[in-house]
């Protein structure tokens, strides 16, 4: 395996998230990818042959196609070296009481039963490769809203998966759209019927936790005319020693009239390599919005996209990316435009210190058909430090008459004024940066659901603290 | 004169060029042959189709011939007029050149100020970047070398001219400006073709090397024909407080490609790079431009203005890069496309890397019809609408226009303008 440049994660990670959970597994693959493995994690979940057949052509394609040139370096990714499966409980658990200790620890820490006590519709925790806590309040099954795991999903609702499985982004999308199709595992899916909103929150607390171990959850959200879903993805990993690859795709298919949000907070620890494809298909005055921090991992390449397939279809991307010591969130957004009337707008925000960089790509791409569209882009970015980075990469293609798109973005640093305002306050020099970046991504944390806003607060003043100044 | 090592001689005993220069073509030339022809896998030329361009096509460089050049200009201090690849004459001001400016073909120039060719020559614009810059260099016709000494200021204007009336062949000029230290003057590349000749293959491109607190204004004007390609390179140099107005009007060739770019090596240095372009019919246009902060206290300031009309094409990419010690530097970058027709398509590319955090950088780019309440504003004043849409290009136009330093380049855009939108 190359070598990696070492991130120290520990020294100042251990005490902010303080925990490390040993290790205890009741199945663990083989290292490396065959399609031995791949036929083993099929049957290992008993699955439908057609599944099975799905996860061996997956596989084919992820060998086929070349890596990306572009974006971060992901040359050190060494794919044989790599847990591709991992069930951490024998079965699942229906209730909190039933977790296992050990995992409740992990989850006490992060704050997840409050947030359940506090307003939490289903909880769907996922830890390791498998989805060990699921529950489900009975007003949302009365309303006939499925909330399950994927795995469960594919068992339990066989003819809806089949139908919309993979529709979204097809295996042959990309490499690693195709290596999660092959190895997935885990994940959240979603249905909501006709006309039902789910007033509260959906959320998921998505964990790894073993070494060299890659995660492939899978996420289906398939909303029904008319309906709404708010659907919060977080992440918060351990300490970690040698590099970890996270590779999830997530598929949405908002029907018509109806809403999706999609939250993600992403905190990996800073080994992981972080490559997610998430798409949504936004059909006739649908509306889709992501909502996307990136706070952590080693390397992120993620672009939600939305496809605005029919008149009326509106798309919407929040990105926030936070780039410290070590760290490259090549983040962004992408609109498809290929029906006439849509409209999109991507708002990114960008923070690098300590020599983090952090890159917004983005594409617009407008078909022939999507006359009369309109998209709005705006980026802006801020540096705390002379040896960090920021790029700005969007790319526009216009196809279409008459459609107005437009482009902002910015570059600049912690204005003086504002940091001399705050000091002759009595404000020390780093809360006042700290309180200025809050400032900067407010915007996006003001989309967050109280709690997460609270804990999204407090992990850039960790990230702040004794980092700048 | 085929674009063989035959050929690179041939140019070079024409204008019995020093030793140095032939080696340098020759070089150039291997160049050219090494390099495979850019395909839509390179991110630069992924919009940008040259697949229809049989360079060996036009391997015949046109004469001095039919071209008949325009009306003699009033109130320039020098002029320098090529038809086809060879020089037709070179005037300057004598005061000028009792001054010490040096006005001069490059072919001339190369043997009486090697000193200043030989270590400036191609080192901007260089042959490696692709196989059109290689062929450039290689095959080079000839061109404007325009030297002014420290401290010396020129009102009026200096203008290159080249006239092409011949299709089917190679018209590659060249320009190399060095500005000496506080030295302040204008000066304009126009590329003209008078008639619509039939496809040739055009390049125009321009090194400019700008000395501490010289003030300089470039314009390039490209009315080739509207069956030409047209593939240039423009690269200037800044030293400490040097200051840069570079203009680009494109309006002719059915295919064009401009690099505009300035590298900023001095504090101080200040660079504003505007264009406006009109494609209309099946012109495709591409520009891409490079504002290379280098040191700090550096300025920046880029606008690109654009018009399309019926099925026209163009694609703008642009990136301000600013390295890790250029704290303080300012920069702005900027595309505007108005489309005219339900057809045309511009695609706009603005691009950051910035490597230090010190800095103000912003960028924007818009695409675009015309404002239907503007043309509504027009129409209810009375306004017949092909005159109220002409009304507000000219408008979109005019912050660009007004700051071109020369009246003769202004009214030949009005002219275009007008007779395309009617």
């Amino acid at each position: 395996m190359a070598t990696v440049p070492k991130v120290d994660v520990g020294t100042d990670y251990k005490e902010k998230y303080g925990f490390f959970v040993p290790e205890e597994y009741v199945f663990k693959a083989k290292r490396g990818l065959n399609p031995e493995i791949v036929k083993e994690i099929s049957w290992m979940k008993q699955e439908p042959e057609w599944m099975t057949k799905m996860r061996l052509r997956s596989l084919e394609i992820f060998r086929k196609k070349p890596m990306p040139t572009w974006g971060a370096d992901l040359s050190v990714i060494d794919f044989e070296n790599i847990f591709y499966y991992l069930k951490a409980s024998d079965k699942q658990s229906k209730t909190w009481e039933e977790l296992p200790p050990d995992i409740k620890a992990t989850y006490d820490r992060l704050g997840v039963p409050e947030a359940e006590r506090k307003f939490l519709a289903g909880v769907s925790a996922q830890y390791e490769s498998e989805v060990v806590y699921h529950s489900l309040q009975k007003e949302l099954t009365a309303k006939g809203v499925i909330f399950t795991d994927t795995d469960s999903a594919l068992r339990d609702h066989p003819e809806l998966f089949k139908e919309y499985f993979g529709t979204v982004i097809p295996p042959a999308d990309n490499k690693f759209a195709a290596l999660n199709t092959a190895v997935w595992s885990g994940g959240s899916f979603i249905y909501v019927p006709k006309g039902v909103r789910v007033e509260v929150p959906l959320q998921a607390y998505f964990r790894i936790n073993a070494e060299n171990m890659g995660q492939f959850e899978r996420t289906l959200i398939i909303c029904d005319e008319g309906s709404f879903v708010h659907y919060i993805e977080g992440c918060t990993a351990p300490i970690y020693t040698t590099d970890s690859l996270h590779s999830a795709v997530v598929e949405i298919i908002v029907k018509k009239n109806a809403r999706c949000r999609y939250t993600t907070i992403q905190n990996w620890s800073t080994n992981v390599f972080n490559l997610v494809t998430k798409r949504a298909m936004a059909y006739a005055d649908a509306t889709m919005e992501w909502v996307d921090g990136n706070l952590g991992s080693q390397i992120t390449m993620k672009y939600p996209s939305v496809y605005l397939m029919e008149p009326g279809a509106k798309g919407d991307v929040l990105s926030v990316a936070f780039a410290g010591k070590g760290q490259h969130q090549d983040a962004g957004g992408k609109m498809i435009h290929v029906a006439p009337n849509t409209t999109s707008t991507i708002t990114s925000k960008s923070i690098s210190k300590a020599g983090g960089r952090t890159s917004y790509r983005g594409h617009i791409k407008m078909y022939p058909d999507a006359k009369n569209s309109k998209s709005f882009v705006k980026c802006d970015a801020l540096l705390l430090d002379d040896e960090s980075r920021s790029d700005t990469y969007p790319y526009n293609d216009v196809d279409a008459e008459n459609v107005t798109l437009g482009h902002e973005a910015t570059v600049s640093k912690v204005s003086d004024e504002q940091l001399f305002y705050l000091m002759s306050r009595g404000i020390t020099r780093s809360e006042a940066e700290t309180m200025i970046v809050n400032g900067f991504i407010e915007p996006f944390t003001k989309e967050l659901p109280l709690e997460y806003a609270v804990e999204l607060n407090r992990l850039i003043q960790l990230e702040m603290e004794g980092s700048v100044g | 004169m085929p674009f063989t090592l035959r050929g690179v001689e041939e140019i070079a005993s024409l204008h019995g060029e020093p030793d140095w220069l032939l080696k340098r073509r020759r070089t150039a030339f291997d160049t050219f042959e090494r390099m495979p022809m850019p395909s839509r896998i390179d991110e630069e030329w992924r919009r940008t189709d040259v697949s229809g361009l049989d360079v060996a096509k036009f391997s015949q460089f046109e004469r001095r011939n039919g071209a008949a050049p325009a009306e003699a200009l009033e109130g320039v201090a020098g002029t320098v007029t090529m038809r086809g690849s060879e020089i037709e004459a070179v005037s300057l001001d004598p005061e000028l050149a009792r001054a010490g400016v040096v006005l001069e073909p490059i072919s001339v120039a190369a043997k009486t100020h090697p000193e200043l060719l030989e270590t400036l020559l191609f080192t901007q614009v260089r042959a490696e970047r692709d196989r059109f810059a290689a062929l450039h260099a290689a095959f080079f016709a000839d061109g404007t070398f325009l030297y002014v000494p420290d401290g010396v200021v020129i009102d009026k204007p200096i203008v290159g001219q080249v006239f092409s009336a011949e299709g089917g062949t190679a018209v590659l000029p060249h320009t190399l400006i060095v500005a000496g230290r506080g030295s302040r003057f204008n000066y304009l590349d126009e590329y003209l073709s008078p008639a619509d000749e039939a496809s040739g293959y055009k390049s125009g491109s321009a090194e400019l090397f700008l000395g501490e607190g010289s003030t300089v204004g470039y314009v390039a004007l490209q009315k080739w024909g509207r069956n030409a390609w047209h593939l240039a390179d423009q690269r200037a140099r800044l030293d400490k407080d040097a200051s840069l107005r570079l203009f680009n009007v494109t309006l002719g060739a059915r295919f064009s490609k401009t690099r505009v770019e300035a590298s900023l090596q001095g504090q101080g240095a200040e660079a504003e790079l505007k264009a406006i372009y009109f494609a209309s019919g099946e012109q495709f246009f591409d520009f891409h431009t490079l504002q290379d902060h280098q040191v700090g206290n550096t300025r920046s300031d880029l606008l690109f203005k654009g018009a399309l009309q019926d099925v026209a094409r163009t694609v703008y990419a642009g990136l301000i890069r600013i390295e890790k010690g250029a704290a303080r530097s300012d920069a702005y970058q900027a595309n505007r496309n108005l489309v005219l027709s339900d057809h045309a398509k511009a695609t706009s590319i603005p691009m950051l890397e910035i490597d230090n955090n010190d800095v103000r950088c912003t960028h924007g780019a818009t695409v675009g019809p015309v404002d239907p309440q503007h043309l509504f504003y027009l129409r209810s004043r009375g306004i017949p609408e092909t005159t109220a849409k002409r009304m507000i290009v000219q408008g979109f136009f005019g912050d660009v226009l007004e700051r071109i330093p020369f009246e003769h380049a202004r009214r030949l855009i009005e002219t275009e303008l007008e007779a395309r939108l009617g």
